[in-house]
């Protein structure tokens, strides 16, 4: 038995029938006569000649930072445009301080506020191996983009050679300089600690937790997360940027890009992940500005106006949400508008309040006439209206104690 | 120290003489008076009584290298002293040698582990990991650890946060149990999928872990065993990664060779610990075999009724029983049988509880809290309760058809008599072969252990799968090893299938695939399948099946059982993996009919054995299903047949067989009929035996008659008869093949063979021995699933039955009473009739 080849063996305990009969005497074949009756193995895949590289580099236009570490540099002016977003000089003090106190300013940020305005926007964002996650998946290609006071400097590393991952962690870890502000697009969920798994596979120091970071897709979610279909960085782009990918390679097929590069030598489909990453990357460097003009005025950018007043409420801004809700309230759906009348009564606003259960109820809202009854009841104490509206409650424990208790007060 | 009798029915007046020579202690006097009363008026459904004298406790001292918090809880919970056990393994853990303790249930086995694990969290911070079969062991282990950090903290020590990690564990919580958890609670199937594959969110766990505990080892054995040896490799592999070397203490349950399996297991010498110092009140056995109904069927009356008595009688005494049925259904059925006795009144608080796997926790605490109390006097269970659940002292035992395993026989018995307390377990046998075996063979209840768990963690499909795994986890360099196979090999074909790549000197994983998904650690080819219930429109997975027994259970038409709920199978999708089912209220069962022809590939080794050989090898197995027969439930009648369109299964996997002399065949059985008879029903016999020797399950064996070539196969046929297929399943006739010389298989039905083989063939003449015995001794006349297999009315008037011809062909294999069996024994005188 020991005499079979693996792929031997393998192929005849799943149950793939012996080619030739092997009686209990007869000679066992050869290695060779057994490779070839092997009907499991997969055609042989070749791994690529080592001159693969400078091709790489050529066609890429990268240096070669280290055995097996590409990078590719290119700086874009304050004047660029994505899309329809200039992307304007450094790190947009004013697009930062519009995040900052227009809203959307996720935990790691609030506490940094003033001290925020003097970091380096570093956006960043990472192509992978693939989506299982786990120890197995690697990030293969790592861009930077580093705002300054003339424009945006771009960063690409690109690792080509499996041994050379050290080398290319390195190099990602120079890039961290602590004084950065990172920016993300979903990144506190995949690319970060996918970083960090390599980097303690490779037995080096994790830089991420020094480093602050804003995912952008916290902000984004909160104010279309209920509007549009889904919030993938290309329904950003297309609704927010007014950028159009032309002959994108699909994020989806970057594994099979470097898998081809590392097994065959193929450079062109890389050359198309980096693009992918370098509009990544721009994407996100104009969005900062973006998302600072639909929180500070979320009407007119079409967001979700009740998601964003109560993210003001959640910070204590009770009368920016209420100016917010107040002036899109034609808008609202059943939901805001309670919203906005509780916010009156908390203030004292009666008469606002009423009116806005009152015209709820009219629509047969069930909340808003409790509401109402509630009103009635115990503020205007016109108890036989209160147990007009409660009778008209739907049927249920609440409606009956409710009707209970104003039958006996008005008793 | 065991007295043991055991009885004949002419024997029974010894029995009594036992009985009335032990005077009755006071506390003890409804337990020696149910005893009695089962012994006089049963005397002849008793075939086994024993009785253990009662074992004080052997102490030592509490270690002064102790905790001072931990020596202080245990002083303040009143353990002021250690069992001698308890002891050792303490001394062992520290040195630190991995340990296995195997000392019966109720010895305090669980502080064996507790005390180096949680000394060693305290004294030094460092981390433990608890592997438990099941989640619910893993849940009671997380509150007993509690509240001793509670007593800890009370003894003014820091707490020990113990947490539990499962399927269950919400996404934020995950991370608190990864960097806080002192001691993480877990299953392997956990460890296998979502913490390897993950270890560098584990790298602070890792990096201080010291101990593994593994608990209830004897399960881990068979396919699961092999598998999660191998998961103990890939984590060995990923604690050097984090520079530590942890030490695994094990428990288990009495079984022949726990140190073995546990070295087979964590790759290490074990040392086992199997001597108990703890104490024991006295305990008395009863092994109660229903009478025989119809002696020519050779049937017996239920053990559920006989059970339901021996409860009966349990509880108007005022003792408090515990009853272990084999099925969810039993358990129901015997539940009710008793609540209709004791809680017939609804205003009184339930006498009787039932408890089962698929209750919810809240539920299962509940009832097991209740259990604790006494409130209840009467607990119905599956082998939910066998595992180490705390359910507080109960008196009497009472086991409705034997477990399967001595281990778990003897797990179950011990959930009664904790402490000093005198207990009583009956052991009640059902009408299958196993059972009537034992009641026939009470020794091995009572002997040392017969059962020798085997485990094989180099079978190729389970090595690939996790050399798979662990090439995920870290990269492989060269020269590093993995099992017992060239790990080279291995990674070069895990390379040219695209997965791996070489590069200087490491081996990478570059696919875009989680590979832990794909493995499950309970079956050995991949591609489960799926049941998806359509009732009403709506598609819901209800189940999962894995691979190899699909064709035999999924088939179009088959009724599928969930929890006694049957289901039709609509349709088979065999590409995709699904069986589309819905619900069905059909009064019958379905059975499909198997055709298997096995084909000798290699032979490893082989010998001669009574007027015959054995020898073991790989072999390659056809299995077909050209149909199935629907069966009524209740009356067992065959009432219609169907079709089934499955392309043929085909395995490899290594099997022992059986072969006899041409020449001495012709002489015992001149009739080929006869002979195809006998090897079915030899083959019958020995499957039973070989699965209570290899510890394994009924169908992790299969059994085979053929001529070895794969020329023809014999089956048993619908008259009852055994009959000879073709290559092609076409019907032969007996007489007219030219060459006959009938094999008997016994294979390891799983692909590649899970190591079940080869200790067969080591024990191959026992086997026999064992199995002539049990054709035999039966009580039946002409043969009867107690033995060969059910047999027909018709085949009691043949001039040689199923039985007599089984007999003559194990007789002609066994080595020991070979050279007389054709000049002596009374008791074979039928063989020599017919020679």
């Amino acid at each position: 038995m020991s005499q079979l080849s693996l792929k031997d063996r393998l192929g005849r305990l799943r149950g793939s029938p012996p080619a030739g009969a092997t009686a209990p005497t007869a000679p066992a074949p050869s290695l060779a006569a057994r490779l070839q009756r092997l009907t499991l193995g997969r055609a042989r895949v070749e791994t690529h000649s080592r001159s693969g590289g400078a091709a790489l580099v050529e066609a890429l236009g990268a240096v070669e930072v280290a055995p097996g570490v590409l990078r590719l540099e290119r700086q874009f002016g304050a004047r660029e445009r994505h899309g329809q977003v200039a992307l304007g000089p450094d790190g947009c003090a004013s697009a930062l301080a519009a995040l900052d106190h227009g809203g959307p300013a996720p935990r790691v940020l609030e506490p940094l506020s003033g001290a925020s305005l003097g970091r380096e926007l570093l956006c960043l964002d990472t192509e992978t191996s693939g989506l299982a996650g786990g120890t197995g998946t690697w990030a293969f290609v790592c861009g930077f983009l580093r705002g300054h006071a003339k424009g945006w400097t771009l960063r690409q590393y690109l690792l080509t050679r499996l041994d050379a991952e050290p080398a290319y962690l390195d190099a990602i870890a120079a890039e961290l300089q602590p004084r950065a502000l990172l920016i993300s697009y979903n990144g506190r969920a995949f690319d970060i600690p996918l970083l960090t798994t390599r980097f303690r596979l490779a037995g080096l120091r994790d830089p991420f937790p020094d480093v602050p970071h804003l995912d952008l897709l916290q902000p984004v979610r909160r104010a279309y997360g209920r509007v549009w279909a889904d919030c993938r960085l290309a329904s950003v782009e297309q609704r927010l940027l007014g950028f159009v990918r032309q002959d994108d390679l699909p994020g989806a097929a970057a594994p099979a890009a470097w898998l081809d590069w590392l097994r065959e030598g193929a450079v062109a489909p890389l050359a198309g992940v980096m693009r992918h990453n370098r509009w990544d990357l721009l994407s996100l460097a104009a969005l900062l500005p973006r998302l600072g003009a639909v929180f500070a005025d979320p009407l007119a950018h079409a967001a979700d106006i009740r998601a964003i007043a109560a993210y003001h409420q959640s910070r204590g801004r009770t009368e920016q949400a209420l100016d917010l809700l107040q002036s899109g309230r034609r808008r609202l759906t059943h939901a805001g508008l309670l919203e906005l009348a509780r916010l009156h009564r908390r203030r004292g606003d009666w008469e606002q309040a009423r009116a806005i259960w009152e015209e709820l109820d009219a629509a047969d809202d069930a909340t808003a006439r409790t509401e109402l009854a509630k009103y009635h009841e115990h503020r205007t104490r016109d108890l036989a209206r209160a147990l007009a509206l409660a009778r008209r409650l739907p049927p249920g424990p609440e409606r009956d104690r409710r009707c209970a208790r104003l039958g006996a007060k008005t008793r | 120290m065991n007295v043991f009798d055991s009885l004949t029915d002419t024997g029974a007046r010894d029995v009594q003489r036992t009985v009335s020579g032990s005077p009755p202690e006071r506390a003890s006097l409804p337990l020696t008076r149910l005893r009695n009363h089962l012994l006089k008026g049963h005397r002849g459904r008793i075939v086994g009584a024993t009785t253990q004298a009662a074992r004080h406790a052997r102490w030592c001292d509490l270690p002064a290298e102790l905790a001072p918090a931990l020596a202080a809880a245990l002083r303040a919970s009143g353990r002021e002293r250690l069992y001698s056990h308890q002891s050792q393994a303490w001394e062992l853990a520290r040195t630190p040698r991995h340990l296995v303790v195997a000392t019966p249930t109720a010895s305090g086995k669980t502080l064996c582990y507790n005390l180096p694990v949680l000394d060693a969290v305290l004294s030094r911070g460092h981390k433990a990991l608890y592997l438990f079969p099941t989640k619910a062991l893993a849940q009671d282990q997380a509150a007993e650890l509690m509240a001793l950090s509670r007593a800890i903290q009370a003894a003014g020590g820091p707490g020990v946060k113990a947490f539990t990690f499962d399927g269950d564990t919400p996404g934020d919580a995950r991370k608190a149990v990864r960097t806080r958890g002192d001691i993480v609670l877990s299953n392997p199937d956990m460890l296998h999928q979502a913490i390897l594959p993950h270890h560098t969110k584990w790298a602070q766990f890792f990096e201080g872990l010291a101990y593994v505990v593994v608990d209830e080892l004897h399960t881990y054995r068979g396919v699961f065993g092999s598998h999660v040896a191998n998961v103990f490799r890939r984590l060995r592999r990923v604690c050097r990664f984090y520079g530590v070397q942890p030490t695994f203490l094990f428990t288990s349950a009495t079984i022949a060779n726990p140190a073995e399996l546990a070295e087979r297991l964590c790759g290490e010498p074990v040392v086992a610990l199997t001597e108990s110092g703890a104490p024991q009140g006295e305990r008395h056995l009863l092994l109660w075999n229903p009478p025989v109904i119809n002696p020519d069927l050779g049937i017996r009356a239920s053990a559920r009724s006989q059970t339901t008595r021996i409860a009966r009688a349990a509880t108007t005494l005022g003792l408090k029983s515990i009853i272990f049925a084999r099925s969810r259904l039993m358990v129901e059925v015997i539940t009710k049988y008793l609540k209709d006795v004791f809680d017939r009144d609804p205003r009184k608080p339930a006498r009787v509880l039932a408890y089962r796997g698929g209750y919810l926790p809240s539920e299962r605490r509940r009832a097991e809290q209740t259990m604790r109390d006494g409130a209840v006097d009467l607990v119905v269970s599956t082998s939910a309760l066998e595992l180490g659940v705390d359910i507080g002292a109960l008196d009497v035992a009472i086991l409705n058809g034997y477990p399967g395993t001595i281990a778990a026989t003897w797990q179950r018995l011990g959930r009664a008599g904790r402490r000093l307390k005198p207990s009583l377990g009956v052991m009640v046998a059902t009408s299958d072969a196993l059972d009537q075996y034992m009641m026939r063979h009470p020794e091995f209840f009572f002997g040392a252990s017969p059962e020798q768990a085997r485990i094989h963690p180099d079978q190729l499909l389970i090595l690939m799968e996790h050399v798979r795994c662990a090439a995920f986890e870290l990269p492989f360099h060269d020269g590093e090893s993995f099992g017992a196979e060239d790990l080279g090999e291995m990674l070069g074909y895990l390379r040219d299938e695209g997965v791996l790549q070489h590069q200087g000197g490491r081996w990478f994983w570059i696919a875009d695939s989680y590979p832990a998904n794909a493995v499950s650690l309970r079956s050995v080819a991949e591609g489960n399948f799926v049941v998806i219930e359509t009732t009403e429109g709506a598609q819901r997975v209800i189940a999962e099946v894995d691979y190899s027994s699909a064709p035999g259970t999924l088939y179009e038409g088959a009724i599928y059982m969930i929890q006694s709920q049957p289901y039709q199978v609509e349709r088979l999708d065999w590409i995709g993996r699904k069986a589309f089912v819905t619900r069905t209220r059909a009064d019958y069962y379905t059975d499909a009919i198997d055709y298997t022809r096995l084909k000798i590939l290699a032979r490893f080794e082989g010998r001669a054995l009574g007027q015959g050989a054995t020898a073991q090898g790989e072999v390659h197995l056809v299995r077909r299903y050209p149909g199935y027969k629907k069966i009524r439930y209740y009356s067992h009648d065959n009432v219609g047949y169907g079709h089934i369109d499955l392309p043929d299964q085909e395995m490899h996997t290594t099997a022992v067989w059986w072969q006899i002399a041409p020449q001495a065949l012709d002489r015992a059985l001149p009739d080929r009929q006869q002979a195809i008879d006998g090897f079915l029903g030899a083959a019958y016999a020995l499957h039973h035996i070989a699965a209570l020797r290899a510890m394994a399950e009924i169908q992790d064996l299969g059994r085979s008659v053929g001529d070895a070539q794969g020329t023809w196969f014999a089956v048993v046929g619908n008259a009852g008869r055994g009959q000879l297929r073709g290559p092609d399943h076409q019907p032969l006739e007996p007489s007219a093949e030219p060459r006959f010389e009938p094999t008997l298989f016994l294979y390891d039905n799983y692909p590649g063979g899970v190591g079940l083989s080869a200790p067969l063939f080591d024990d191959a003449a026992l086997l026999v021995r064992d199995a002539l015995d049990l054709v035999t001794h039966c009580g039946c006349r002409s043969g009867c699933p107690a033995c060969v297999g059910p047999v027909l009315q018709s085949d009691e008037t043949l001039a040689v039955t199923p039985r007599a011809a089984a007999q003559r062909v194990l007789a002609l294999l066994d080595a020991v009473t070979q050279p007389r069996a054709w000049e002596s024994a009374a008791d074979r005188s039928d063989v020599l009739s017919a020679g």
